[in-house]
């Protein structure tokens, strides 16, 4: 019995709070956008979802460790693995789709990594894993199929990975208003860091690793947060601030009469 | 080099720089497609009748018989072989590559505009 566990688990929580709640403050927020973006919207919905499910169980098992309940442990990470492998299937769809603007071709492309996801969890139930592994800090699982690792890496990391980056580099290049860049490029950052730290939260074998990885996701999730809903003070600071105005009504010419004033002018 | 010229193309491109304010050159859907039909051309000569295919929908009786001459012949972009006939010299070819990148920025604009758009 360690406080190290209990330090996880909280962690996990945090995590899992902090992404229902986005996940809900996104979904809520459905009416302010057009209908164009409402498919975007509800793949972060989703994706959000995902992460929060993905960490529910895992708070479970962190406790579970800590009591020093295996069965509960090994029970929570397989039912963990389930909304984790589909973590990468609205995070394509929301990627291509903001790019291209095709429902039809995001929603195939999706489909192949819903392929992925599910083979991934056929290997990863039917090889099993090895363990709990129960150290101070966490409790790690083995998985036991090179198979599924291969899957894991190629099918759901790299590639949405390197979709992520590809749409940041887009971002970078073109030129467009500040507030517009931090809008867009935050949410990408933030989703990125998310994504890759669970992939190494899943597969590290070392126990600070996992722990790191996992204060990283949450990291994410607080970035996510800041990306939509950015507070006064890291608006002023960025340049980014909305400057309130009033819309002047008449509607009379300026008359450059201080020419005379400043003849240098 | 021979290239199709799409009209509503220019003429979406010409409203959007017009809508930034730039109501002259590549806001302007005459001086746009004049320079387009002369860039096709390039080395050959350019019946007068050939920009009038493409121009009469937007253009009054005259006047674009008064922008070759007061515009791209005064500035040097064409130069007039014979009657109705007009050939583009390498200072028009220039302007042509300008009204090229103008439709490339124009397009890239759109392009980040939909994906801003589609945004959450």
């Amino acid at each position: 019995m360690n406080a190290g566990l209990l330090v996880n688990a909280t962690i996990c929580f945090a995590i899992t709070i902090s992404s229902f709640a986005f996940a809900w403050v996104l979904a809520r927020s459905e009416e302010e956008h057009s209908n164009k973006s409402k498919p975007a919207l509800w793949s972060l919905v989703i994706l959000w979802s995902l992460v929060g499910l993905t960490y529910l169980p895992t708070t479970i098992r962190m406790v579970a460790a800590y009591m020093g309940k295996p069965t509960l442990d090994l029970m929570m990470y397989n039912l963990a693995a389930i909304p984790f492998s589909f973590v990468a299937v609205p995070l394509v769809f929301f990627i291509l789709y903001v790019i291209v603007g095709s429902k039809k071709i995001s929603a195939y492309v999706s489909m192949l990594f819903v392929l992925f996801g599910a083979s991934y969890l056929t290997f990863l139930f039917t090889k099993g894993v090895i363990g709990p592994y129960v150290t101070s800090y966490s409790s790690l699982f083995t998985i036991n199929s090179d198979i599924a690792i291969n899957i894991y890496l190629m099918g759901l990391f790299v590639i949405p990975t390197a979709m992520i980056l590809g749409f940041l580099l887009l971002i970078f290049l073109q030129r467009m208003p500040k507030h517009l860049r931090y809008r867009t490029a935050l949410p990408l950052v933030a989703i990125s860091f998310v994504f890759d730290f669970m992939l190494t939260d899943m597969i590290t074998m070392v126990d600070v690793m996992q722990l790191v990885a996992r204060i990283f996701v949450l990291i994410g999730t607080v970035q996510a947060f800041l990306a939509y809903f950015p507070p006064m003070t890291l608006q002023e600071k960025l340049g980014i601030k909305k400057y309130q105005y009033e819309l002047y009504e008449e509607d009379e010419e300026d008359i450059d009469e201080d020419r005379e004033e400043y003849p240098d002018v | 080099m021979s290239e199709d010229i799409d009209v509503e193309l220019e003429k979406e491109v010409a409203e959007f720089y017009q809508s930034l304010g730039i109501h002259q050159g590549p806001g302007d859907i005459q001086y746009r497609l004049i320079l387009r039909v002369l860039g096709k051309n390039e080395g050959k000569i350019t019946e007068f009748s050939e920009i009038r295919k493409y121009t009469d929908q937007f253009a009054d009786k005259g006047s674009i018989g008064s922008k070759m001459k007061t515009v791209f012949q005064l500035e040097g972009l064409v130069e007039k072989v014979k009657r109705g006939g007009y050939i583009i010299t390498d200072k028009g070819i220039t302007a042509s590559n300008f009204l090229k990148d103008s439709t490339t920025f124009y397009k890239k604009n759109k392009r980040m505009d939909e994906i801003i758009e589609r945004m959450p």
